[in-house]
């Protein structure tokens, strides 16, 4: 895009905040009611909570702050929340007013709507669509499939949301791969968010508060990736009394521990904390297996938060997140991966209707592969940093209109590679060239009730991308690092003739993107509403990953001169209703979203200690299309949901499959989720869930011929063959020997009927014959199944 | 790689595997032309012929040999002068007048069912070997216990170099389909470039035995057939399977193309090479 229209669009952008403005009414006397909701037992805040006055609301933000504006004069206020217990009071407004609100979990009911945070009539109500969340209560109750449970499993039970396999913690939305979603946690990106190569994920659930996965109608205060944001946010700690929890598990034990800070001897403190680690050790089951008693195989980490409130309107917040995975076979391999983030935020109110949140962000991901192997040892470094700061003003202009503004600028470095010599050996040290490159994205959000029937939530970001010096960048021969041959549709790689030098602080190649984001509810009547959004978005970043699902040794790459950003228009409708005084909900989304530039290898790609990988990438387009239907139970002794997904998700990139529409390794026809829990009494706690989804792309040979004495495979159309369906059904049960006291134990058997589901099909030659190696020249076909049946326990205790 | 090879592996900890080879139906495709072969300098023991054989491509679960073209014209052209290949039976094209020669390009023209193929590659040098002897091993998780033949070389300088080891077991050339091939089978010089190495095993999958004749092949390649067996051996290594660690599978690029109809492409590979060999008895 060129530098002159995006002006113009900033124009556009300044115009619209006018009319936002124009919109602010000023007939009758008014004053601004604002304060926190928060936890009564923990002093935790609360986000997502409603204040309703009549017909008019609001919700608490992020940091469980919200703000209204009221007309002059008694009235009743009602906080709602679910799982706990309304608040109901009457209020004489004579003037603006703090008031902070303390809401009590509601014990009496049988565990109300544990499957979401957002009660079912506020799906209906909300601007919002395409949006998903779970709680961490639910998430712990469900069936685990390693002892551990997990949030990436957990919200692919929901509809759209799948992965390749299971040993994948990387997730695809909507048909999107796995680099294109947003993971945050507390504001900073997480890079890789599997453990054990993607039997679990980073996310310790015992230190999580609450998410949000946006799939479609994506508000302009996220960017960076095309397909979803899953925003994810730490437990802030008790700031009442000291507390903890602890589990045992078979494969991996945890503890958390969080209390008040600067209490003094007042019944509130003046902050929290929260520190949570977690430690597999499935390495210990090693010699059960002779061959992997050497093995070492391990993962932990520790999340941790402290916030303290400087004054009432002033609020400083310390997140961090650091883990790590270790794998070592003696004298052969050992590698060490893992991330490592620090979140620095202050809130600020600073009048009844202007909240300012600033957070300073640092996050890393790196891996390490030391060759052990004798004479060639050598240890393989790389790395992505970025240094981000984001800035945010939300103005609560009047009851109708709430306009949110910021920046959000981010700093990368990314370290591709470097080998260094261990051990005396002869290999020599050399070091891949860093990249450096600047992310900025400027939006406006804004949220509009037009009338008691239309609201409308839109905006726009506008993204720039920088990729800077220093860096040589080289030439290559006709232009271009890949040239296309029409008469036998490949890529050939082209000769580097010469390079350009940049010097530090230099810009290299630079992108704006205009991204507008638009949302609208209709609502029909109390229980329906039709829902329609849009959103564009650009993402400027590039797993290079040579897998179908993400592994610790993926590379993170900058767009640049010879990688073009990616780009995505969704379009999404939906329908929401609610029956049975919300007992039940249900709702449906078609959604259409068309890609550019996306990325696939070329055919025969090598990516390993490649420096250029220019010469192995093709881009390409992409489309995906689909209906979701999602029915929740959300009352009475069963609780759970019923989802479906009918989708597509193809990709055409010259070269590539005849340079015609392929299907992607996450396409998926159909999709079927059936989660339930049941509360049988006090003691007993059931869950059950049922997953089947049609059989998944995959590439079988065509052919085979021999070359050097083996056997080589022929492939024509990539991703033209399928796997068979995949189905599982996972059971658990938390039993809770005296009620009221602190001891759960939480059994769980995974894969009841012990389906063995292909994770793969593969062919190869058969290698063997009594007992001795050797090319044999005969060929099979070879099913991969991960799980079979698994049952665990787990024992948690609270404090 | 062969690390990779090893994270997937560690998936067999917990995951089983079934053999569907009667369960899958395989859709196929027309059968292809293949290339495999070329032009040897071998100062050790001089090639007294040349032989490129050719075949076509079968079915992936057809328990058969690759189909042999015996139908075919083969002509050899080094720059100058142009050698006739004739059919010795199995898809075996033979010529013996051919003298190899360092830094000759050769290039093979084949007419077969009405389209013309043609290849090339360049005869570059290979180091000599500094030495060759026999090691014992420990078993380990990748390898057994027993002898292996092992050798010290050194890489001429300021050259990017491909390399490409061969071993005969009493006198068979012995190769596995494994993983590592794509790391130990084949070398480049870009972390060790005029660099003096010792203990190389050329081929970590072939076990000796006391009393064994051992023989070391060293293969000077070109980069273009460098990449070649690095993809081949990666696949033979991987069988197109992952979870993690693969490219998605596709067809193998060699240098045989279809000049009449490039759309139907010729498979395989068709190398010059120089080749340096020693040979050792095993011994305590």
């Amino acid at each position: 895009m060129s530098q002159i229209t995006t002006l113009t669009q900033m124009k556009h952008l300044f115009f619209f905040i006018l009319i936002v403005s124009f919109v602010a009414s000023h007939a009758q006397e008014k004053y601004t009611l604002s304060g926190y909701v928060s936890e009564k037992t923990t002093g935790e805040k609360l986000l997502g909570v409603n204040i309703t006055v009549g017909t008019k609301g609001a919700i608490t933000n992020e940091y469980g702050y919200y703000s209204i504006t009221l007309p002059k004069g008694a009235q009743t206020i009602l906080i709602s929340y679910i799982g706990f217990q309304n608040i109901s009071r009457e209020i004489d407004l004579q003037k603006s007013i703090t008031l902070n609100f303390e809401l009590e979990d509601n014990l009496d009911q049988l565990d109300e709507v544990v499957i979401s945070g957002n009660s079912a009539s506020k799906k209906v109500t909300s601007t919002q669509m395409s949006v998903s969340t779970i709680s961490a209560k639910t998430i712990q109750k469900l069936p685990m499939a390693l002892g551990e449970p997990d949030l990436l499993k957990s919200i692919q039970l929901l509809p759209g949301v799948s992965s390749v396999n299971e040993a994948s913690s990387g997730f695809n939305v909507r048909g999107g791969s796995a680099d294109q979603n947003l993971i945050l946690l507390d504001e900073a990106t997480i890079y890789n968010a599997s453990h054990l190569f993607g039997f679990f994920s980073v996310f310790n659930t015992n230190a999580i508060k609450d998410l949000k996965l946006y799939k479609g109608g994506i508000p302009s205060i996220y960017g960076g990736r095309l397909s979803s944001v899953l925003d994810i946010k730490q437990k802030e700690g008790n700031t009442k009394k000291f507390g903890g929890e602890v589990g045992i598990g078979l494969i991996s034990s945890k503890a958390l521990i969080e209390g008040p800070l600067f209490k003094g001897n007042k019944d509130e403190a003046k902050g929290s904390y929260m520190i949570a680690g977690r430690r597999s050790y499935i390495d210990l089951f090693s010699f059960l297996n002779d061959e992997f008693k050497d093995t070492t195989l391990f993962f932990y980490d520790l999340n941790l938060k402290a916030n303290y409130g400087i004054n009432d309107k002033n609020t400083l917040f310390l997140s961090g997140y650091f883990g790590r995975d270790h794998f070592e076979l003696n004298n052969f391999i050992g590698t060490v991966w893992g991330n490592a983030s620090g979140t620095l935020r202050w809130t600020s109110i600073l009048n009844d209707k202007l909240f300012l949140s600033t957070s300073a962000i640092f996050s890393n991901y790196d891996y390490t592969i030391d060759n052990l192997r004798s004479g060639s040892d050598f240890r393989w470094k790389s790395n992505i940093t970025n240094y981000n700061i984001k800035p945010r003003l939300t103005w609560y202009l009047n009851t109708n209109n709430t306009l949110k503004a910021g920046i959000d600028y981010t700093y990368y470095n990314f370290k591709p590679g470097e080998i260094s010599p261990l051990n005396g050996s002869v290999i020599q040290a050399e070091k891949f060239q860093e990249k450096f490159s600047t992310e900025t994205g400027f939006y406006l959000d804004l949220k509009q009730n037009l009338s008691d029937k239309i609201s409308l939530q839109y905006g726009a970001r506008i993204s720039n991308f920088n990729r800077k010096g220093n860096a040589n960048i080289p030439v290559y021969e006709n232009g271009t690092p890949l040239s296309y041959d029409d008469t036998q549709n490949i890529f050939i790689e082209n000769e580097i003739i010469d390079q350009t030098e940049y010097k530090s602080g230099d810009n290299i190649k630079t992108f704006w993107g205009f991204e507008p984001r638009f949302s609208l509810r209709y609502l029909v009547d109390d229980q329906k509403s039709i829902k329609f959004s849009y959103n564009k978005m650009y993402q400027y970043l590039h797993l290079i990953s040579n897998t179908s699902s993400p592994t610790p040794l993926d590379i993170w790459a900058p767009s640049g001169p010879f990688l073009k950003p990616q780009s995505a228009d969704q379009f999404a409708l939906g329908y929401f209703q609610t029956l049975k005084d919300d007992k039940y909900d249900f709702n449906v989304e078609v959604y259409h979203k068309s890609l550019k530039n996306t990325t696939d290898f070329i055919d025969g790609a090598d990516l390993l200690f490649t420096e250029n990988i220019e010469t192995q990438i093709a881009q390409g387009d992409g489309r995906a299309y689909g209906l979701e239907l999602q029915l929740n139970k959300n009352q009475g002794r069963l609780t759970g949901w019923l989802s479906y997904t009918l989708s597509r998700s193809e990709r055409k990139i010259q070269s590539i499959n005849n340079s015609e529409y392929y299907p992607t390794n996450n396409d998926q026809l159909h999709e079927l989720n059936l989660v339930g829990l049941y509360k049988l009494n006090e003691r007993w706690e059931f869950g059950a869930n049922f997953i089947f989804g049609s059989g998944r792309p995959v590439t079988y040979p065509t052919g085979k011929y021999k070359q050097n004495g083996l056997v080589i495979t022929d492939f024509e159309n990539r991703n033209g063959d399928r796997l068979p369906a995949y189905h599982r059904l996972d059971i658990s049960a938390t039993l809770n020997p005296k009620p009221k006291k602190r001891g759960t134990w939480v059994f769980s058997i995974a894969n009841v009927y012990n389906r063995q589901n292909a994770a793969s099909i593969y062919f190869r030659e058969i290698s063997e014959v009594n007992d001795k190696e050797i090319a044999t020249g005969r060929t099979e076909a070879t099913k991969l199944s991960f799980f079979g049946i698994v049952p665990t326990a787990t024992y948690r205790i609270n404090f | 790689m062969k690390y990779l090879f090893i994270f997937s592996l560690l998936f067999f900890l917990i995951s089983c595997e079934t053999d569907v080879t009667n369960d899958v139906t395989l859709n196929g495709a027309p059968p292809k032309l293949v290339i495999n072969g070329g032009i040897e300098r071998n100062q050790t023991t001089p090639k007294t012929s040349h032989i490129i054989e050719l075949t076509t491509t079968i079915n992936f679960l057809d328990q058969n040999e690759p189909t042999a073209v015996e139908n075919a014209t083969v002509t050899v052209n080094n720059g100058t002068e142009d050698f006739e290949f004739s059919h010795q039976g199995d898809g075996q094209y033979v010529n013996s007048e051919i003298t190899a020669t360092l830094g000759t390009t050769y290039t093979v023209t084949i007419q077969w069912n009405n389209d013309t193929y043609q290849a090339s590659d360049t005869l570059i040098e290979a180091p000599s070997f500094d030495n060759i002897y026999s090691v014992f091993e420990e078993e380990t998780l990748f390898t057994d216990q027993g002898y292996f033949v092992n050798f010290d070389a050194t890489d001429p300088p300021n050259i990017d170099n491909y390399y490409y080891y061969r071993v005969f077991l009493n006198d068979v050339f012995t190769i596995v389909p494994d993983g590592g091939n794509s790391t130990t089978l084949i070398e480049n010089d870009q972390f060790f470039d005029g660099q003096a190495r010792t203990g190389v095993n050329p081929n970590e999958e072939v076990v000796f035995e006391i009393g064994d004749n051992a023989t070391v092949q060293l293969l000077g390649i070109t980069e273009n057939y460098y990449n070649f067996l690095f993809q081949i051996f990666e696949q033979t290594g991987s069988s197109g399977f992952s979870p993690v660690g693969n490219p998605p599978p596709a067809s193998v690029r060699g240098n045989l193309l279809n000049i009449t109809n490039p759309k139907v492409r010729g498979l395989g590979y068709f190398y010059a090479s120089d080749v340096t060999e020693a040979s050792i008895i095993i011994s305590e």
